[in-house]
């Protein structure tokens, strides 16, 4: 791959287009009729009206933005990135996690960290499982590298507390096991594309 | 015209009237910062102040608190006498041009009250014949706050907020000066009442058809003199953070605010007092409700604008000065004075 | 040795030896041919047959086509990318895809193997087998699901261990159709037919192993089929820390890495969690690779215990250590002897410093003349007093490796029978002499192999004494021709047929009986045997090992050996006893026995430095210190700290003496002072190997000795001959010192060791008298005993084992049941 449009370094000059540009005048009677213009042009009345126009439609014309947080809270997008939750399987209730290391090996900020071993049913059971969130940056990447859909981003973002390990033990993030019913699917990072099936080859299996 | 008879004057009415200005602008100096934030917040359609009290009213007493009890925080490098003393140098000159000014009509505390029964309390503290000039000079002597708080804070900031308040404030001194000075060739007079009297015609007689050219150079100034947006280069945070006000906290900082809200409701009583017909009354309106609705527009007007308008750069500032509103002050007053000749 | 010659690779020329694989010529000059089933320093197995490539327009398999001069190869046609590819997606067939646990993924070659021929899709199928993952032993752990049969295990577990513990067995699995074999391409069809059928299992058929728990299987195993019990799941390859370090075990000194993470989450402690090797070009033994968690935990720095250590060492009049110690260390104990006088006592390097001493007077050598990596390129390999098997893994794989590798033959002398030495090969001939016989076997080899115009007439007419003429009645298979007549049946004519008929004819020959054959308990039949193993062979090496240091005559032995070197052209090389015992012997001056106030550096003393966490003062485990070793390749191998420690070193304690240096391995540098060691600061010591397997690891020492003399050699001594009830001080496999007996994955006790047939005689428990000292121990079967000779180990230093033996390897002793 070539270097050249790197090396341009003038960005934005080419697609740029400039608003109500006009030449500096460079005279004294130019910058005069410049000032005697613009003072009389009643621009600043444009400004005073537009701030007085906003104000009756916000007090009368319903026109107020305010949300009243926390009393009241806007629906967020499904790929924002809050605290993470650990998703359980919906058919066994046994949490998704297979202890691939994935997360802690993508996780840029270094926080994730998990203690595995080999359990009596000959798998790989996670004995422990933290992330620091003193050191997370929200990233999304352990999402999106999780290839179970275990580890994704929850809805949780009010994340102020007493202590942090309120939220980095693997139990508090896991699905708990009684709302297995209310586990939602998350749509974000990592998750399967709609046309996901469109774009692989099925490996053969008809014997 | 007919010549009122007033009662006396006594010491004890001046006390009680400086009592009342001091505790009165110093609630409603709280007040504008609650009007200020309610203001910007509706103009930027947002709720602003609502959780303390009604519609946040009590917001102005929580921040109360929160300065009262606030640590005082002095620089270990800093003056530690100037640094204390500057924010009480804005209050006081503050409140002392307020003396001068007709602030609430007139009127005789009801003789059923022990003690006080029967004291005529005056509308102005200190009615002295030369009331304009008195007030000019003591909002000039405030430029000492910031001056010397800027300075005796060890901080560069500070620094640069005190040498702008200095050209900043002696700059625009002149152009407060020379616009009024039109009205006042024309009133004859330097005494407040004088203007108001001037002014008892009605709506056609208001100052501001004679002079708009003085009435808006003033509102410039105005604006100047009370570091209020557009104008406000002494602490304005993107430049020099906080400017003179850098380093202080607590109420020593609120000292500042108080101050500069009185100078705002002085700037807006003077307006609306010598330009804006004074607190007589208009039409079927009583005089004193017609002065306060005044100064809170010319009040609401400064907000508004700081809603609206960017601040300017200080060579605009003092080009502006200078260049601009000096002349027309000066071209105002001679034109004046060839119609008064004529 | 063969000649230069030189080959086209993708059109560009490189030089490489005759004979040499085109694989591994390739390899050496950085040119990449995937392959999967090869193994350097063993024989092509052939399994995956995706080093195919073209040479001079014809299709072959890199691994196992040797290069010729000018010869013409291609490594990529379309044709063999197609074939590569296919190769893969049929190991890709019903490989469970569970990277995600995997524990080779990140280090697969699985894995990168189908990343690199870009296999996104399949095309074949078939309907999988349940294959179950089962404990091979206590250590190796084998998931059959996982396993690509590419049979590099099985390789490396025969041409180089020798165990030969596992092979390939039936796995049950669905037959392909035959129609696959026109339509897909021809080497894929065959790799998966064969796939398809086999399976790994242990080869005594029971489902364990019995072998030597190296490992070597787990290391060479491209895929996760093949791990240690204790490492599965635990880790992923790629969170470990790698660490280049030397093994402490044995004196081979074999390059490792110590792969560290911390513990846990809790626990933010590195911990070692395995050890890997270059396992091209070195093979590790069970305690190299599981003998690494023997680090010495201390907690800081106790400052009493160090000032009562300053003051001990001032005072001591010896230090007793043994040779588990860095080159630096010894040189730190040699120091203290020059200030203080201080005796230093070490035993096994005491040995083995006489023994090179009075080796190396003869022929003016400071050091044994060969290496194994030499003796490695030889055909014809003879040891002598070594038990092989326990000794030196090292030289263990050697000694079979020449035999599989070289077509090579082998001559092992020693009292205590071996199986497993048995089983290397056909042309191994073993000896199982009586103990204290070691000098007739080096006689016999004087008189096998010595060019007689190169021996003094002393000693020729010595070695003619043992042979007589005598007569022995051999049968001969003799070719007679017969004619016939046969009538042909259906044209009824009849033609005459000559035929050749064996038949058996006894002949009397004369025969050259050797006495010393007979002596050394050889079979009747020696004679002829060895001149079959003698067969095209050129290049004949001495593995010489500990027996001989702790021989009564081991001087007479050392010169025997000096003359067969000069005499039988043969390469030599020693096994020093203990890890450092070549350094140790270099560096200090021993002395023979402790008196007075005694320091002990891991050994017993009035004052107890110690590694293990159990004496008076903490010092750093060989994994916890930088410095060097000097292993039995002659080479200076640096190792590294794997793990923290927080104590104090023996350096400083040298510097509260006023003779430290800022750190241990400033000390490095020092070393050059003595004979053989060079000055090189540690920091510039390489530790690792080329592409082409060549060692890049430290230095090798400077064989430079006195002058020569002259020395004459004794005759043997058949008096010194042990009878009756016999102890062998000998470690038993995977054990070496206290440090592999404190790792947790080695579970070898310490136990009388004896074969099955003497424990039977023997009972559970028994108390071995050593003419007065009494030892009790339990009884351990070893089946790859033979023979009533019993093992006693000396890996336990509290134990003290040494002055038990004396100045002797064999002790006759009286074994009483309790």
């Amino acid at each position: 791959m070539s270097l050249e449009q790197f090396k341009n370094r003038s960005v934005g000059t080419q697609t740029y287009k400039m608003v109500d540009y006009e030449p500096t005048p460079d005279t004294g009677m130019g910058r005069f009729q410049r000032v005697v213009s613009r003072t009389f042009r009643g621009e600043l009345f444009v400004g005073l009206y537009v701030t007085m126009r906003e104000m009756i439609n916000a007090l009368f014309g319903g026109g107020m933005h305010t949300t009243k947080y926390p009393f009241e809270k806007l629906p967020i997008s499904p790929r924002y990135r809050a605290i993470h939750d650990m998703l359980r399987l919906l058919e066994s209730g046994h949490y998704r996690c297979i202890g691939c290391g994935l997360c802690e090996k993508i996780c840029i900020s270094d926080c994730i960290k998990m203690d595995t071993r080999y359990d009596e049913n000959q798998r790989k059971e996670v004995t422990e499982y933290t992330i620091n969130f003193g050191r997370c940056i929200f990233c999304g990447y352990c999402a999106e590298v999780c290839p179970e859909l275990a580890i994704v981003h929850g809805q949780r973002y009010e994340t102020a507390s007493e202590q942090r390990a309120s939220f980095s033990i693997f139990d508090d993030m896991l699905t708990p096991k009684d709302a297995l019913g209310q586990q939602q699917e998350f749509d974000g990072f990592g998750a399967v594309s709609p046309n996901a099936d469109d774009n692989i080859k099925k490996t053969p299996l008809a014997y | 015209m007919e010549i009122a008879v007033l009662p006396e004057v006594t010491s004890a009415g001046v006390i009680i009237k400086a009592i009342i200005i001091l505790a009165i602008i110093s609630a409603v100096a709280g007040f504008g910062t609650y009007l200020e934030r309610k203001v910007l917040a509706f103009m930027q359609r947002r709720l602003g102040p609502m959780h303390v009290g009604p519609f946040g009213l009590l917001q102005i007493a929580a921040d109360g608190i929160k300065l009262f009890t606030k640590e005082d925080i002095v620089p270990q490098n800093a003056n530690k006498l100037i640094f204390q003393i500057a924010p009480s140098i804005t209050a006081a000159t503050a409140f002392i041009a307020l003396a001068a000014v007709p602030v609430f009509p007139d009127f005789t505390i009801p003789e059923w009250i022990p003690l006080l029964g029967g004291v005529f309390v005056p509308s102005i503290a200190a009615d002295i014949n030369v009331g304009v000039l008195f007030i000019l000079g003591m909002m000039a002597a405030g430029l000492y706050g910031p001056l010397l708080a800027g300075m005796a804070q060890a901080n560069k900031w500070g620094i640069i907020g005190s040498a702008r308040t200095a050209i900043q404030f002696l700059s625009y001194e002149v152009v407060t000066g020379l616009s009024i000075l039109a009205p006042i060739m024309l009133v004859g007079s330097l005494s407040l009442v004088d203007f108001n009297e001037y002014q008892t015609g009605g709506f056609a007689s208001w100052m501001v058809w004679q002079q708009p050219v003085a009435f808006i150079l003033f509102l410039i100034a105005g604006f100047a003199e009370t570091n209020r947006t557009p104008f406000d280069l002494l602490e304005n945070e993107a430049e020099v953070i906080s400017g003179y006000a850098t380093e202080y906290s607590g109420m020593r900082w609120g000292m500042f605010f108080i101050g500069e809200y009185a100078n705002m409701i002085t700037v807006s009583v003077i307006a609306a007092v010598m330009f804006m017909g004074g607190y007589n009354d208009l039409g079927f309106i009583a005089g004193w409700l017609i002065v306060i609705l005044k100064i809170a527009f010319i009040f609401f007007l400064m907000l508004w604008v700081r809603a609206s308008w960017p601040h300017i750069r200080p060579d605009q500032l003092m080009w502006l000065c200078w260049k601009v509103l000096m002349p027309i002050a000066v071209i105002n007053i001679v034109i004046t004075g060839f119609v008064m000749m004529v | 040795m063969s000649n230069e010659i030189t080959i086209k690779i993708d059109g560009v020329e490189y030089k490489t030896q005759e004979g040499e694989y085109i694989l591994n010529a390739a390899r050496a000059n950085d040119i990449f041919i995937p392959a999967i089933c090869y193994l350097t320093r063993c024989s092509p197995t052939l399994a995956c047959r995706i080093c195919l490539v073209e040479a001079d327009g014809k299709r072959v398999y890199a691994c196992n086509a040797k290069a010729k001069d000018g010869m013409d190869v291609t490594t990529t046609t379309e044709e063999i990318l197609e074939e590569r590819r296919a190769i893969m997606e049929v190991y890709d067939v019903n490989h469970p895809l569970q990277c995600g646990v995997c524990d080779q993924s990140g280090e697969c070659e699985l894995q990168n193997y189908t990343l690199e021929m870009g296999v996104d899709s399949q095309s074949y199928m078939i309907p999988d087998s349940k294959r179950e993952s089962t404990n091979w032993s206590s250590v190796l752990h084998y998931d059959a699901g996982l396993c690509i049969v590419c049979e590099r295990c099985t390789t490396v577990c025969k041409d180089m261990i020798g165990d030969a513990a596992i092979k390939t067995g039936p796995r049950g699995g669905a037959t392909l159709d035959k129609g696959l074999k026109e339509s897909m391409p021809k080497d894929a069809y065959s790799m998966w037919n064969k796939l398809q059928k086999s399976v790994i299992v242990p080869s005594n058929g029971t489902g364990e192993t019995n072998c030597s728990d190296c490992g070597e299987c787990v290391a060479v195993c491209p895929v996760g089929a093949l791990v240690s019990r204790d490492f599965v799941y635990t880790t992923n390859a790629w969170d470990l820390k790698r660490t280049p370090a030397t093994c402490a075990h044995c004196s081979s000194g074999c390059q490792i890495y110590y792969e560290t993470k911390p513990t846990s989450i809790e626990d933010s402690t590195e911990k070692i969690y395995r050890v890997t090797n270059e396992w091209n070009y070195v093979s590790l033994c069970g305690a190299g690779r599981f003998g690494y968690d023997f680090e010495n935990r201390v907690e800081g720095k106790d400052i009493e215990a160090f000032d009562r250590a300053v003051e001990a060492l001032q005072k001591a009049d010896s230090i007793r250590f043994n040779s588990v110690i860095t080159n630096e260390e010894a040189l730190m104990l040699q120091t203290l002897k020059e200030k203080f006088g201080t005796k230093l006592v070490n035993p096994d390097a005491y040995a083995f410093q006489n023994f090179l001493r009075a080796y190396g007077r003869p022929a003016g050598k400071l050091l044994y003349g060969s290496d194994f990596k030499e003796i490695m390129s030889s055909d014809f390999v003879i040891s002598v007093g070594a038990s092989l098997r326990n000794d030196n893994p090292n030289a263990r794989y050697a000694f079979n490796n020449i035999q599989k590798m070289n077509k090579g033959a082998g001559l092992y002398f020693h009292p205590v029978g071996d199986k497993v030495i048995e089983g290397l090969g056909k042309s191994v001939e073993c000896f199982y002499h009586k103990a204290g016989l070691e000098e007739a076997a080096l006689y016999l080899i004087l008189d096998l192999f010595a060019d007689r115009d190169k021996l003094p007439q002393e000693t020729i007419d010595y070695i003619e004494s043992f042979h007589t003429k005598g007569t022995k009645i051999v049968k001969e298979k003799v070719m007679e021709s017969v004619t016939e007549t046969v009538i042909d049946s259906e044209t009824g004519e009849s033609k005459e047929v000559s035929k050749k008929i064996p038949k058996m004819v006894e002949k009397e020959v004369e025969v050259n009986e050797n006495a010393l054959v007979t002596l050394l308990g050889g079979a009747d039949d020696f004679a002829d045997k060895f001149a079959k193993m003698m067969k095209k062979k050129e290049d004949f090496a001495l593995i010489v090992g500990e027996d001989l240091y702790f021989h009564p005559k081991a001087t007479n032995l050392a010169t025997l050996v000096s003359l067969i070197e000069s005499a039988c052209g043969m390469k030599v090389a020693m096994i020093p006893p203990k890890t450092n015992s070549l350094g140790v012997a270099l560096i200090c001056d021993l002395d023979e026995s402790a008196n007075g106030y005694t320091v002990g550096y891991n050994e017993a003393g009035d004052f107890r430095l110690s590694a293990l966490g159990d004496g008076d003062l903490d010092m750093p485990a060989m994994n916890q210190q930088e410095g060097t070793l000097t292993n039995m390749n002659k080479r200076v191998v640096p190792t590294n700290a794997a793990l923290e420690y927080n104590g104090y070193e023996l350096n400083d304690l040298m510097s509260a003496l006023k003779s430290g240096r800022k750190l241990t391995i400033h000390w490095t540098e020092m070393l050059g002072n003595k004979k053989g060691f060079q000055a090189i600061e540690f920091d510039a010591l390489p530790n690792g190997y080329t592409n082409s397997g060549e060692e890049n690891r430290g230095y090798l020492l400077k064989n430079i000795g006195k002058r020569a003399g002259s020395v004459k050699v004794e005759k043997f001594d058949e008096t010194l001959s042990l009878d009756g009830e016999i102890a062998y001080r000998c470690n038993p496999q995977r054990q070496f010192s206290d440090f592999t007996d404190k790792a947790h994955q080695i579970f070898e006790t310490f136990s009388l060791y004896a074969s099955p047939s003497k424990a039977q005689l023997l009972g559970e428990k028994v108390e071995i008298d050593f003419g007065g000292e009494v030892l009790v121990c339990g009884v351990v079967v070893d089946e790859r005993m033979g023979g009533d000779i019993v093992k006693i180990p000396d890996f336990k230093s509290t134990k003290d084992i040494y002055s038990l033996f004396g100045r002797d390897r064999f002790k006759t002793v009286t074994i009483r049941e309790v």
